[in-house]
């Protein structure tokens, strides 16, 4: 049991990273009905971007007292946003809209994509460092249990990623459903020349949320430094998975993203700790979850809500 | 000017000094290291460096505020060519190898070299020192002033110089060569006198035109068009005095192994050489040239079809000489020099170009017999253009394809079919394996997902699973994995591969019957996890695939010892061993079958019924097509074509482990296609031989690691300034460049001719 709930909280934690992530996927595709296969790397430019912030401030994290902590994470949370934020916008300009402006065939975002994601990671990876394994500094203690649960516990770190995806996804919400901003994005997702005819910006529209997306995508970047490791090919398998989670929901749906990706995430780490399955089989259980939902149910469990069905 | 102008211009200022950052970051050091990672920033961004690259922003932007000023002087004769000619002229000054024996023999590291050298001659070191970049300025300046200010003298000066250059570029590099001996393969002093003589050639244009303007296009078709056939002569007539005149022949002699063509006959008069082979070296060789370069020349400028079908035979009866001389040469090879190389290796480069210009000679002569009537008339027309009407041309030029020139597309085929057969055995053994570890597979997986994306429209993102089925499967039944299956089931790699085929084609049933109902995304994203999902399990499942070699590499896993492939079929005995080659003649052999087959394919009742359903399924449903069995098709066959490279790669490589089909292949299976062209056959083996030749070009450019950035800055800007891809179909480039939709429906209701028209 004890080790179920461990399994729970870490799913949870993965879980809510992943939901992060895949709501630039979601919000991508509502306004643009595309997959951005660059989105694991605007998530990686988010860790690394905080890192250049947090190592300037921290400096090897030694001195750091525990007053400072909260702040700290908070400056990372943000100067992670930021920078994915930036790398996203870039994305659209550079990638993208030259491309909707020819009226290109759809794969041929896709490969633009690819070629941005190739280079992006690979510019990081030259810039900064190839290994695999870069830590922030220890600015806390990592193993810093908050509280216990039926004997399974929940470390700080954890509660924050929850907690700080919880956030972010309750904000996201308000702003597509109660902002001007927010009913220019369902707009273009629902018909976009209708929005256009209404007087909205659908070039700006559509960079703006890309924008969202890559703050939301860094945020989790650093979070996911932060709990495990980051480096210039860190954004892979994150973002596949994500994206499972993003289609598991529903793609287009924001909520259904969130929901996804929690599933997913715990999902993938409750099942291999069955007795006759194993931990080498947890990227076979996401996919095979997906491939499930999609043969059953290929609209995702919430359905296609922001964009259109067809 | 306007605020809104002068803001659009600050922020195209902007852009362009972030882009020169980025070129400085890329351009710069290695990566920092764990304890500093700002290493590479730091030094790419220091101060006086990065002003270089805020330059070369600075230079762009101009460039583009000023474009339409600029831009008449682009459209003028002989700019393209001329800077084509210069760009290759630069790389092969900066990028490009000029001795191999020195290293990194690149332009400034044989400069040094002979710097320090005593006893060269004057002329070479005078070249190295300062001449060549002067040369080059100069020329430079000759041809823009003649271009800006249509002053025809220092066109002709220009040109004149560039010639010059060029003789002087072979004759440096030759004394280099001469100086320090050894064998050299480079190419940059090649890429250096072909760049003069394009040059030189631009300045002709810009000296002799009258016309105001020319479309490059239609210059282009008038080249070609010109004289179907001609361009094929040109070229055969270049490769053949290459041949004969500066190629190496093989010669056995203890001293040297390479010789010219002229001390061939000496050096074989005291072998044991086959009287025919020593005609031709004597004076059959001698002869055959000319005789075939004026009998295709005749036969293409007269246009006389028998004298063309002739001049065929002779091309072709030519190679199959030359062949065979080279044939009785590699008997003697292989017991002269037994340690020198295998039965075709190691020939010299001068037999093998002799063949290709021979072939190339014999397919002038085919091309000029099987030319259609030019439609003389339109190409004469659209070279020169009055000035009253460019965007007419424009549009004409749009809406024809890019050869259309009579016999240029079977030129092109001729002149790869020419390139193909004989430029390996050229080549250096590097090289050879990478003609068919990467280019070769490659080809043949993109020429098969060609058909699932290109053709049907269905995003497929696991293709590589299917290449792995194919290789377990060929390791299975060659015995070669831990569960063995029953002796009478044991086969020799070839024989597996109609097993391999069905194989996959079954699991491209069971992929495709459940998931090709998804809409185009969730199929992507379905394939994509089906893909990952074979790899694990044959990751995972040790018992049965021995697993991976992990981080530790550890030589008993994986598969191991899959059998090389032989054929023993009644007198004939081939058993492919560590020599490139013969892979490479398997794997031609294999893509030809393949292509042939899907050219059929393309145009039948099925590639129509696919093209349907990529445009709109909706309506292809509603004609009556079972759309769902069409795609299936599509899916199987595909999945069938990885499994048969599935089964090479597996007996070419011997070991393999899950390791070597990542997603990432698949996702550069995709890009391979796309960026060739989506649904061009052509264009598809093209992308995936560019794409897989680039990073192993740049492997002695740049160093290894970026090499995937490299690729990828290549990939998206190809999408963003050629979205339709390198050789685009001719559907989907009407489609591109249509910009209404009735002419959009126009094009695709003409983009099947009448007469091919039959029952769907």
């Amino acid at each position: 049991m004890t080790q179920f709930l461990n399994y729970l909280v870490l799913g949870l934690t993965r879980g809510s990273l992943y939901a992060l992530i895949a709501l630039g996927y979601t919000l991508v595709y509502g306004v643009l009905q595309l997959i951005n296969f660059a989105h694991s790397e605007v998530f990686m430019s988010g860790a690394f971007g905080s890192y250049l912030v947090i190592s300037a401030v921290v400096g090897n994290g030694k001195g750091t007292s525990s007053w400072e902590v909260p702040f700290v994470m908070l400056l990372g949370v943000v100067t992670g946003a930021v920078t994915a934020g930036a790398i996203a916008w870039s994305l659209e300009r550079v990638a993208y809209r030259p491309l909707r402006r020819r009226n290109a065939p759809k794969l041929a975002f896709l490969i633009s994509a690819i070629g941005a994601s190739f280079f992006l990671s690979q510019l990081f990876g030259k810039m900064f460092n190839r290994f695999t394994n870069n830590q922030f500094p220890p600015f806390f203690n990592d193993n810093s249990v908050a509280f216990t649960i039926a004997g399974a516990q929940v470390r700080v770190i954890q509660v924050v990623d929850i907690l700080a995806a919880l956030v972010m996804m309750v904000l996201l919400d308000r702003l597509v459903n109660k902002t001007k901003l927010g009913r220019s994005i369902r707009a273009v997702s629902e018909d976009a020349p209708t929005a256009a005819l209404m007087g909205i910006d659908i070039d700006r529209t559509i960079s703006r949320t890309f924008v969202i997306g890559g703050l939301l995508g860094g945020a989790a970047g650093f979070l996911f430094g932060l709990n495990f490791s980051f480096f210039n090919t860190m954004g892979f398998l994150p973002g596949v998975k994500a994206f499972a989670a993003a289609v598991l929901g529903g793609i287009g749906n924001i909520r259904g993203a969130m929901i996804g990706g929690l599933l997913l995430g715990i999902v993938e780490n409750i099942i291999p700790t069955l007795p006759w399955v194993g931990t080498e089989w947890t990227d076979v259980v996401a996919f095979i979850v997906l491939v499930l939902v999609l043969m059953f149910r290929p609209t995702g469990i919430l359905g296609e809500r922001l964009g259109r069905a067809a | 000017m306007t605020t809104a102008d002068s803001r659009a211009l600050a922020k195209r200022l902007l852009a362009c000094l972030v882009g020169g950052l980025v070129l400085a970051v890329m351009w710069g050091p290695q990566e920092g290291s764990q304890n500093d990672y700002y290493f590479e920033l730091r030094t790419s961004l220091g101060f006086p460096r990065v002003l270089i690259f805020l330059g070369i922003g600075v230079v762009v932007f101009l460039a583009m505020t000023f474009w339409p000023v600029l831009r008449p002087f682009l459209s003028r004769p002989g700019v393209w060519p001329f800077l084509s000619g210069l760009l290759a002229v630069l790389a092969g000054q900066t990028l490009m190898h000029w001795y191999d024996p020195l290293g990194d023999g690149k332009f400034g590291t044989v400069a040094t070299a002979v710097s320090q050298t005593k006893g060269i001659s004057a002329l070479t070191s005078a070249y190295f020192g300062w001449l060549a970049w002067t040369e080059l300025a100069l020329v430079v300046v000759l041809c823009a002033v003649g271009i800006a200010l249509r002053l025809r003298l220092a066109a002709w000066i220009g040109g004149a110089l560039a010639v010059i250059a060029a003789v002087l570029t072979w004759y440096a590099q030759h004394s280099v060569v001469a100086k320090g001996g050894g064998i050299d393969h480079s190419l940059g002093w090649g890429a250096v006198v072909v760049g003069y003589l394009v040059i030189a050639f631009a300045a002709g244009v810009i000296a002799l035109s009258d016309a105001q303007v020319a479309t490059g296009r239609a210059f282009a078709d008038r080249l070609l068009g010109w004289r179907p056939g001609l361009p094929l002569v040109i070229a055969g007539v270049v490769l053949g005095l290459l041949a004969f005149y500066v190629g190496r022949w093989f010669a056995p002699s203890s001293t040297q192994y390479n010789t010219d063509f002229g001390g061939l006959h000496a050096v074989f008069a005291p072998t044991a050489l086959a009287s025919w082979a020593m005609a031709y070296l004597s004076w059959a060789g001698w002869v055959l040239l000319p005789v075939a370069v004026v009998l295709a020349g005749i036969a293409a400028y007269l246009r006389s079809r028998p004298l063309a079908w002739v001049a065929a035979a002779v091309g072709t009866l030519a190679a199959i000489y030359t062949l065979a001389t080279l044939y009785e040469f590699s008997k003697i090879a292989a017991r002269v020099a037994p340690t020198f190389g295998s039965t075709w290796q190691n020939l010299g480069t001068g037999g093998w170009m002799a063949c290709g210009a021979f072939l190339l000679l014999g397919g002038a002569g085919y091309v000029a017999a099987t030319a259609e009537s030019a439609p003389q008339q339109g190409s004469e027309e659209a070279a020169t253009v009055s000035p009253a009407a460019p965007a007419q041309v424009a549009d004409e030029a749009r809406s024809r394809s890019f050869l259309t020139a009579p016999g240029a597309a079977r030129s092109l085929v001729i002149a790869t079919i020419a390139f193909a057969l004989f430029y390996p055995p050229t080549a250096t053994s590097f090289w050879q394996s990478v003609l068919v570890s990467e280019i070769g597979i490659y080809v043949l997986l993109a020429v098969g997902l060609n058909v699932v994306v290109g053709w049907a429209g269905l995003l497929d993102l696991g293709f590589i699973a299917f290449f792995a089925i194919g290789s377990y499967t060929t390791a299975y039944l060659t015995n070669s994995l831990p569960i063995h299956p029953p002796s009478w089931l044991v086969l020799p790699p070839l024989a597996a591969i109609p097993f391999a085929v069905v194989i996959c084609l079954i699991a491209g049933v069971l992929l495709g019957a459940p998931t090709l109902r998804l809409r185009g995304d969730y199929l992507a994203i379905v394939t994509l996890g089906f893909g990952e999902i074979i790899r694990i399990i044959a990751n995972n499942a040790d018992a049965i695939t021995n697993g991976s070699r992990g981080t530790a590499v550890d030589p008993s896993r994986g598969v191991n010892n899959v059998p090389h492939p032989s054929i023993h079929i009644g007198p004939l005995h081939i058993t492919w061993g560590l020599n490139q080659l013969q892979y490479w003649y398997l794997l031609l052999v294999l893509v030809v079958i393949v292509v042939v087959l899907f050219r059929r394919l393309e145009n039948s009742r099925l590639g129509r019924a696919w093209a349907a359903i990529r445009e709109d399924e909706v309506a292809a449903q509603a004609t009556g097509m079972n759309t769902f069995r069409v795609k299936l098709l599509a899916f199987a066959i595909g999945a069938s074509t990885s499994g048969l490279a599935g089964v090479f790669f597996g007996s070419y490589i011997g070991f393999f482990t899950p390791d070597n089909f990542v997603l990432n292949n698949s996702i550069l299976v995709v890009a391979y296609v796309v960026f060739g062209g989506m649904g061009s056959l052509p264009g598809a083996m093209a992308g995936a031989a560019l794409l897989t030749w680039l990073p192993e070009f740049l492997k002695n450019q740049v160093p290894a690691p970026d090499r995937q950035m490299w690729i990828g800055a290549v990939v998206l800007l190809m999408m963003i300034f050629r979205p339709a891809g390198l050789l685009p179909a001719r559907r989907r480039r009407i489609e591109l460049s249509a910009d209404h939709l009735e002419e959009a429906s126009s094009a695709e209701t003409i983009a099947v001719p009448s007469h091919v028209g039959g029952a769907v």
